[in-house]
């Protein structure tokens, strides 16, 4: 019951939000700051990420396949697995987790200390304000941090399998390209707009929520990242059906 | 870079003191177990919700492959492979660390900032034997619980995705769903699990007991756990399938 009632409530968010959007002005300028921030801010840890998921794919495919005595298949395990699944929902929910979480507790701490009433005393739409331009950043920016994470996780399984498990790189290069096709880093960056629309608002849904106090605060983060990463991958299986399928 | 090293010397004693009251008595067993209850209960759902399609996931994109090969009964051995060592303690782990972790260190957050911490200890009570010992070994116990659950999870999305969606037969995929797994890979992967429950605890009870600046500094702390936490896993996760897996190639 109370489930049905919060999906109500976001629906109800959702509906509001997009008719301030569409009846304002674009925000440019804040769209290209929120970019900056949840871009640049995001993508060192990105990186770390990324190296060792490619590392470990690489390892795990070479176990697995060991026993069948298909050494070999590791490029095209890792390109399969890596390019179509883990980097996309990889990088979600980094992002959810940085990203999400931060508008989440920015949003919060504002509804707490009274910011957003005042916003709407100065007659300023606070979804337009605080939620398109987030909207829009992250639209802008998941896409392409996927694609940064996807080359950096390919070359480090490169890596692993040449100087840890021994294998030969020309081996590994033709397996990955016969895997993945270029059509795939495509479907990819459907895949992150989608979670990049789902990240961004149910963390803001949550930050105007948000209760009183330090422990309304830690709720609405808290609620944020765990709802935004399981409604990415239960959307990430509706799109790899269709997308793979 | 000064900053980073005294917050890294702090960590560390914060560590040690940790430990230290975690093998000495007097013990919280009934507050460590209703912790442990509590996040059992928080992470069961969000646990099955993504591992279950995850695992729907890997058998979709691994028929895929074994089409080609004609190979579609190698399916389910390697999807319990992978669920056993990598799929359910890596995902278990950031769902633990995203509900539980995140939500122990709001609790602390939210007690140190309405000064709660310092009436414990005005009172003369070890306020990291009483709040923060319990909750610490609760993650580190949930996490291998989490992961056998979330493993079940992973193995049943596979059945899903592969028996009810592609109309695979069910009895090929039950019958050698164990002809690759050994029992290493079921303890490799609950050692996992422990590792991160680990680093988890102490990542969030570091950042909940130690959470300055009103409720900003809450929610700045419930942030920094999740991402540090998980960033910290991950790459302890691939130093840990080499060890436990062995994957040196000659």
């Amino acid at each position: 019951m109370e489930v049905l009632a919060q999906v109500g409530a976001f629906g109800q968010f959702v509906a509001r939000f997009v008719r301030s959007s569409l009846t304002h002005p674009l925000p440019v300028r804040r769209t290209m700051e929120e970019a900056y921030r949840i871009g640049v801010r995001s993508l060192p840890i990105l990186l770390i990420i990324s190296t060792f998921v490619g590392t470990n794919l690489a390892v795990q495919g070479y176990n697995a396949f060991l026993p069948l005595g298909g050494q070999s298949m590791v490029g095209m395990f890792v390109a399969l697995a890596g390019v179509r699944e883990m980097a996309p929902i990889m990088v979600a929910s980094m992002v959810a987790a940085k990203a999400g979480t931060e508008m989440a507790s920015q949003i919060a701490v504002m509804r707490i200390q009274e910011q957003i009433d005042a916003l709407q005393v100065m007659a300023i739409d606070p979804y337009w304000y605080l939620v398109t331009p987030r909207l829009l950043g992250i639209l802008l920016v998941l896409p392409a941090l996927t694609m940064i994470s996807i080359f950096v996780l390919m070359a480090a399984a490169l890596g692993v399998s040449v100087a840890q498990l021994g294998l030969s790189s020309h081996e590994f290069l033709v397996n990955a390209s016969n895997a993945a096709r270029p059509i795939d880093l495509f479907f990819c960056t459907i895949k992150a707009s989608v979670f990049a629309v789902v990240i961004c608002l149910v963390s803001c849904f949550y930050g105007f929520r948000s209760g009183a106090g330090a422990t309304g605060v830690g709720r609405a983060t808290n609620l944020a990242v765990v709802v935004s990463a399981v409604v990415c991958a239960v959307l990430n299986y509706v799109l790899s059906e269709w997308l793979f399928g | 870079m000064i900053e980073r090293l005294e917050a890294l010397g702090r960590f560390g004693r914060f560590a040690a003191a940790v430990g230290v009251r975690l093998v000495t008595p007097p013990w919280e067993l009934t507050a460590a177990l209703a912790q442990l209850g509590i996040l059992f209960r928080r992470c069961l759902l969000p646990v099955l919700a993504t591992t279950t399609p995850l695992g729907m996931v890997m058998a979709l994109q691994g028929l895929a492959i074994f089409d080609l090969y004609g190979a579609q009964r190698l399916l389910s051995p390697l999807v319990s492979v992978a669920t056993f060592r990598e799929l359910s303690p890596v995902l278990a782990s950031v769902l633990v660390a995203a509900q539980g972790g995140s939500s122990f260190a709001a609790e602390l957050g939210a007690m140190r900032i309405s000064e709660e911490i310092d009436a414990t200890e005005v009172m003369a009570i070890d306020a990291l034997r009483v709040h923060v010992v319990p909750r610490f070994a609760a993650i580190v116990l949930a996490c291998p619980l989490l992961n056998f659950v979330g493993s079940l999870g992973g193995i049943v999305g596979g059945w899903i995705s592969a028996v009810l969606m592609k109309g695979e037969p069910s009895g090929i995929y039950w019958t050698n769903l164990f002809l690759l797994t050994q029992f290493s890979d079921l303890w490799g992967g609950a050692i996992k699990a422990l590792v991160f429950g680990a680093i988890i605890g102490l990542t969030a009870c570091y950042q909940g007991f130690y959470a300055t600046g009103g409720a900003p500094g809450v929610g700045r702390a419930v942030n920094d756990t999740v991402v540090l936490a998980a960033t910290t896993f991950i790459v302890a996760n691939y130093f840990l399938t080499t060890a436990l897996f062995g994957a040196i190639g000659g």
